[in-house]
């Protein structure tokens, strides 16, 4: 059995689809944006796009439109999914109390029928009359939108056209009437069907168009009172309605394809075009009045307004701002301007949207050598291809340092210096034995004195208090020093002698402890501090806090007063609370072990007030306290880092956070209502405190053993995303340790001119440092004649025509730069990387598996492996081997090389004559394009005969199949889990299991790979890589056992976890889940069951041996009354192997658990 | 003023406040908001349920023409017989 846990780390970024209207009320202005199998629900508003509401769909989101039917004030919203459950959603409720509502729902698949190959089409009658769905060829099905019935009877209609490129619903016909562009063998026609509701089929055609444009792909039915369509083409457009025809071919528009377009005004008079090179025009219909009063076209102007990702779909929102989705690139949020920019654009980026989609490969490095991995993602495509480099944590990108060895503590002040009262102009740093004063100079530091201030004593605390005063804390006593003359307003000194060892101070109050006495104090007048209260503790005190955390305070912390102060005991091991002034004791929580509390506060989350207290050994506990008795309760623990940890609260974005300073620097947050820990990129920090001065506003101090950093702080969110612009699509990623570098294949479009090759854009393969090319010309490969001169020139390629040339880049890990580029030949198209060392060879070199595209073969004859090293600045080929076919995959295998060419796997080793030979080769394939190993054996992704285990026979030296899945299953990732269990992902979006049975008695069995784990993903897998994304030593604090780490990159740009489970455990969350599926209801009542279940053209299988972690993840989010229903009757495991039952902090401390793996 | 100015001016409005305070931190425009996840755990019960009319293409074309036919062949039938009701005789003879 497999036992398989897969969440989502990172949500699917490309928008597939976008729609405009009034959704959520009917003043409203929505924008919907899809992505795959989400959909999210923004509001126009004036400061921008507000975020309402993410909604899942069980289902791959096919077509989404909105529609305002009748005297509906508000916009309904239809979604048909890619395995055909159509639902028309509403939206009832405001805010938090937003439900959204499935009016009507069914699954609308026939039993039989070739689904169309220009996919699924649905169309909403402007009159709202009827929805049309091609789903099938020769088959229009129609919906008649009947509001009254509680059975909607869907009914198929034959359409004679096979071959439908698109199909819309005119505006202004009496009976619903599309026009479709439809292929035969002559070319293609538009042709108009009205369709008789009656008779259920096809009545007349009113208005035809034979031998239209041969490109022709997209309708643009245009409202009345100009009715009719825009056909789109490659090179022309044309309007058309039954008695007018206006047909234009503008060069602006042949330089690429129109791919979608948005309607600008309610007449329809104006539209918005995007195409795959990023440009966005302007299309103008130019109307003439007739005699008699009616209106038509007589004129079609489309103009270029600038350039935009590559669009997917393009909406127009309000006030000349529009969306832009795509599904390459990073979707935006644009404005059109009027007048142009110097760029001659008239549009500009208001927002961008990060889009990671698609994934194409991704190689997991730790470049800051903390045990923590960093994700490298060749994203995007054409001109949006990019790397980025995804980090779980917060990164700190470092302004300003100092070498400064020994700080015990660091504050900013407001001094006043430079003429603006609030921002911070000094940095107190206290050693031991004294206190050093630090000037900001703008970005300049100067040492200074501050005449009242104590020098030769530690400090323990200083900072602004009051209006103008700076109150500093240290050994001997407490004092007010003014701002104004920078002189010593008055003092305080504990009795007897004493010295202070542990302070706390908020803005007019201050605690000070002198071993078991405590100390509170109140400022007076702005001008002193006088004592209010003093207790006895029952054991020294080892930390102390008052920060204010009374609700509603947290917007100004200056005014309100703490009404409790924290504090944490030696020797007991407490932390306890107390009443201020009185120093009454109210609250106890023993901590337990023998860990002393290092440091307390008290800290006010999303309104939640919180009590952390970090121990001695690095691990931390946390506490909710309640707002009003401010008791605790929820106790939890976390372990942060393995040194004494000090916490700091500092604000980022309004928002409170804590930073964690130990040996892992860690800030600590919230989101969605729960505590969120993330690792700071930075090896150590001691101390810490927030600064904003003119030179460096909204920036941490930090103080590690010997310096200190002035930095900025990433905004607080889980996961990071670097971008590295390409300009051109990257294909496949390595990395190289020893050179510290990447190596990245990438192909860029050039256009073939009378001169040679140009590139289309400037991109990162033109842009390089230093270039060299592999030339046909003492290559191993004589180039056929036929299709090459030369190397360079435009060959037996018409001019104008564009063709991909590939490209080897070398990038710096660290800037990112690209250092070198090497260009292949001419048609040859590289598709494969690997960074290894090769026999006894101690050079690392890249591997580059290539293939000579001839569009005349049906595949690849010819190929290169090629060997190259990066040393000293220089790229040198160091090696070359011709192969016969394409070289899908490459893979390191003891010193050797594993290749997967055309059908064939084959080894080749190293000789010392610097030669690759061929030692062994596998066929048995169709395709062998994925190759994974482990120890001596190779697991075989095939294009369509599932995946084949081999093993290779040291001894022979040669490869045996030791099995096979006999499933038809079209590849698109494959990965080993363990020895005897292997991971597939395939090209109808789901994931599978297999197992080898090497105790099954039969030899046929023990070639047969079980199928044991089926699951519907419902995105495609394009790269596995085993690595993780958080910290190792997080993994080991937890109590969730779960094996192994694979991650998942897919099309849609979404980053996945799949780790495998203990039986036990599995079982568990089966249950859970079983009963999540249950409390939650699903929007378009499409059962989680059925969304799940593995299914393909052929089969539909029931989900097996895989648990849906964003399922069971979902948990968190519920109500507690809805926790507490699922939790009901639940059995657990206590540890001893006892049954008992579950509670609800049982289960949230697993899932918060097994949401720390990612 | 150009052509695409032209085509650019009076682009609708449907609230003009709206984007009028949009603020971009000229730092970074990247945008990080993310909606909050919407659960439903409420059972609404749907109103409308689409079904697929099971008849055959080919069936429901039959039955149409057979219908088209009967009923032309009805309708010169009601011709004849209305003829011919037209043409009943008196029975009541005995006035």
């Amino acid at each position: 059995m497999a036992h398989n846990y897969v969440v989502t780390a990172h949500k699917q970024t490309a928008v597939t689809s976008c729609v405009t209207g009034n959704f959520t009320s009917p003043n409203d202005l929505n924008l919907i944006v899809a992505k795959n199998y989400r959909l999210e629900i923004y509001l126009v508003t004036p400061e921008g796009l507000r975020p309402l509401k993410e909604v899942g769909i069980y289902g791959k989101i096919a077509v989404m439109k909105l529609y305002k039917s009748g005297n509906d004030k508000k916009d309904s919203l239809f979604i048909l999914t890619a395995r055909y459950n159509a639902m028309i959603l509403e939206c009832s409720g405001e805010g938090e109390n937003m439900e959204i509502i499935t009016r009507t729902q069914g699954n609308v698949a026939d039993k039989i029928g070739k689904p169309s190959e220009t996919g699924i089409i649905a169309i909403i009658d402007p009159d709202c009359r009827v929805i049309g769905l091609r789903l099938y060829d020769g088959l229009l099905k129609i919906i008649p939108l009947e509001k009254d019935s509680s059975e909607i009877k869907a009914y198929n209609i034959r359409i004679e056209e096979l071959c439908i490129q698109d199909i819309a619903f005119l505006y202004g016909c009496a009976n619903p009437t599309v026009v479709i562009i439809h292929q035969d063998a002559h070319g293609r026609h538009v042709k108009t069907r009205e369709i008789s509701l009656r008779d259920k089929e096809f009545a007349k055609t009113s208005w035809k168009q034979d031998n239209v444009e041969t490109e022709a792909a997209m309708l643009l039915p245009v409202p009345e009172p100009y009715g009719g369509a825009l056909i789109i083409g490659q090179e022309s457009i044309t309007y058309h309605n039954g008695q007018n025809y206006v047909t234009i071919a503008p060069p602006i528009i042949k330089q690429s394809t129109v791919t979608c377009y948005g309607k600008v005004d309610p007449n329809g008079s104006r539209y918005l075009l995007g195409d795959l090179a990023g440009h966005l025009f302007m299309l103008v219909l130019e109307k003439e009045e007739k005699m008699d009063g009616t209106v038509t076209v007589r004129d079609i102007k489309i103009e270029l307004l600038g350039e935009v990702s590559i669009p997917e779909c393009l909406t127009y929102l309000d006030n000349g701002v529009v969306f832009i989705g795509s599904r390459f690139g990073d979707s935006q949020l644009v404005k059109l301007n009027v007048t142009p920019d110097d760029n001659n654009s008239y549009v500009t980026v208001m927002e961008t949207f990060t889009n990671l989609a698609p994934i194409v490969d991704m190689t997991i490095v730790d470049l800051d050598r903390q045990g923590q991995g960093q994700l490298v993602t060749c994203s995007g495509a054409y001109k949006e291809g990019s790397l980025r480099i995804i980090r779980n944590g917060i990164g700190i990108h470092e302004q300003a340092s100092i070498d400064l060895p020994g700080i015990k503590g660091i504050w900013a002040l407001k001094m006043g210096s430079s003429g603006n009262p609030s921002v911070d102009d000094t940095v107190v740093l206290s050693f031991v034995g004294q206190t050093r004063v630090l000037m900001l100079n703008g970005e300049e530091m100067e040492e200074t004195e501050i005449p009242g201030l104590t020098a030769d004593q530690q400090t323990f605390f200083c900072g602004n208090v009051g209006k103008d005063s700076v109150l500093q804390i240290t050994t001997g006593s407490v004092r007010l020093i003014s701002v104004n003359t920078k002189q010593k307003l008055s003092e305080w000194t504990p009795p007897d002698g004493k010295m202070l060892n542990v302070v706390a101070c908020n803005h007019g109050q201050v605690l000070c402890a002198a071993g078991r006495e405590l100390y509170y104090l109140e400022m007076e007048d702005d001008t002193q501090v006088v004592l209010k209260t003093h207790v006895t503790l029952d054991y020294e005190v080892a930390c102390l806090d008052l920060t204010p955390i009374s609700i509603g305070s947290q917007q100004n912390t200056t005014v309100s007063k703490a009404e409790v102060c924290a504090v944490g005991l030696w020797t007991d091991i407490s932390a306890r609370l107390l009443k201020l002034p009185t120093l009454e004791e109210f609250h106890k929580e023993p901590l337990g072990g023998e860990i002393i509390p290092r440091s307390i506060l008290m800290a006010l989350f999303e309104g939640t007030p919180y009590l952390l207290v970090a121990l001695g050994d690095g691990s931390l506990f946390y506490f909710s306290m309640n707002p009003v008795t401010k008791l605790l309760g929820d106790r939890k623990k976390v372990t942060l880092g393995t040194q004494p940890t000090v916490l700091r609260p500092f604000r980022s974005q309004s928002t409170v956070n804590v930073f964690a300073c130990s040996d892992r620097p860690t800030v600590i947050y919230s989101s969605n209502h729960k505590l969120v820990f993330s690792n700071v990129n930075l090896k150590e920090v001691a101390h810490m405190c927030p600064l904003n001065s003119e030179a460096y506003p909204d920036s941490l101090v930090l103080a590690t053993d010997t310096a200190v950093t002035i930095g900025t702080i990433d905004e607080i969110q889980k996961l990071h995303i670097r971008t590295v612009p390409l300009g051109e699509s990257p294909r496949r990623i390595a990395y190289q340790e020893n050179t510290q570098t990447f190596g990245v294949i990438t192909s860029r479009v050039d256009i073939v001119e009378s001169s040679g090759l140009t590139p289309a854009r400037q991109s990162a393969s033109t842009q390089a440092q230093s270039v060299s090319s592999s030339s046909s010309l003492g290559s191993a490969i004589k180039a056929p004649v036929s299709t090459r001169d030369s190397c360079g020139s435009g060959g037996g390629a018409e001019i104008g025509q564009e063709i991909e040339v590939y490209n080897l880049l070398i990038v710096d890990q660290h800037s990112f730069a690209v250092l070198h580029a090497h260009q292949f030949m001419q048609n040859e198209y590289a598709l494969s990387i690997v960074s290894t060392r090769l026999g006894d060879d101690v050079n690392p070199y890249y591997v580059v598996g290539t293939a000579l595209v001839v569009p005349e073969e049906s595949e690849p004859k010819q190929g290169r492996i090629v060997l190259f090293q990066w040393a000293d600045g220089k790229l040198t080929t160091v090696a070359e081997k011709e192969v016969k076919g394409a070289c899908y995959s490459l893979v390191d295998f003891n010193s050797k090389i594993l290749a997967a060419i055309n059908n064939v796997v084959r080894l080749y080793e190293w000789t010392a004559e610097k030669e690759l030979r061929l030692e062994c080769s596998n066929f048995n394939h169709i395709i062998a394009l994925y190759l994974k190993r482990k120890g001596d054996f190779i697991l075989v992704g095939d294009l369509m005969r599932s995946i084949t285990l081999l093993q290779y026979k040291t001894m022979e030296g040669s490869f045996e199949e030791m099995a096979r899945d006999s499933n038809p299953n079209w590849m698109s990732a494959v990965e080993i889990l363990d020895d005897d269990t292997f991971l597939g992902a395939e090209n109808s979006f789901n994931l599978f299991v297999c197992q080898k049975d090497s105790a099954a008695t039969t030899e046929e069995e023990r070639q047969q790979l079980t199928e044991v784990g089926r699951f519907h993903l419902g995105d495609m897998v394009n790269v596995f890589r085993h690595g993780s994304l958080v910290m190792d030593h997080a993994a080991e604090t937890l109590t969730t056992p779960t094996q192994g780490c694979v991650l998942f990159g897919t099309v849609h740009g979404a980053i996945g976890v799949v780790t495998q489970l203990p039986s036990e455990f599995y079982h568990f969350l089966s249950e859970v889940q079983t009963r999540m599926a249950r409390v939650i209801k699903p929007v378009g009542k499409i059962e989680h069951s059925f969304w799940r279940s593995f299914a393909t053209e052929r089969k539909v299988e029931p989900c097996e041996g895989f648990i849906d972690g964003d399922l069971i993840e979902s948990f968190l989010d519920l109500s507690s009354d809805k926790m507490k229903e699922v939790a009901t009757g639940l059995q657990m495991d206590d540890g001893s192997g006892m049954k008992r039952e579950a509670t609800v902090e049982d289960i949230i401390k697993l899932i918060e658990d097994l949401t720390r793996i990612h | 003023m150009t052509a695409t100015a032209e085509f650019l001016k009076g682009l609708p409005s449907y609230n003009e406040n709206n984007f009028t305070r949009f603020h971009s931190d000229a730092s970074s425009k990247v945008s990080v908001k993310r909606p909050s996840v919407y659960l439903p755990t409420k059972e609404y019960p749907s109103e409308q349920i689409i079904v697929t009319e099971k008849t055959n293409i080919l069936l429901r074309y039959l039955h149409q023409q057979w219908e088209r036919k009967n009923k032309k062949r009805e309708s010169a039938n009601e011709v004849e017989e209305g003829g011919s009701a037209k043409k009943r005789p008196r029975l009541d003879t005995s006035v």
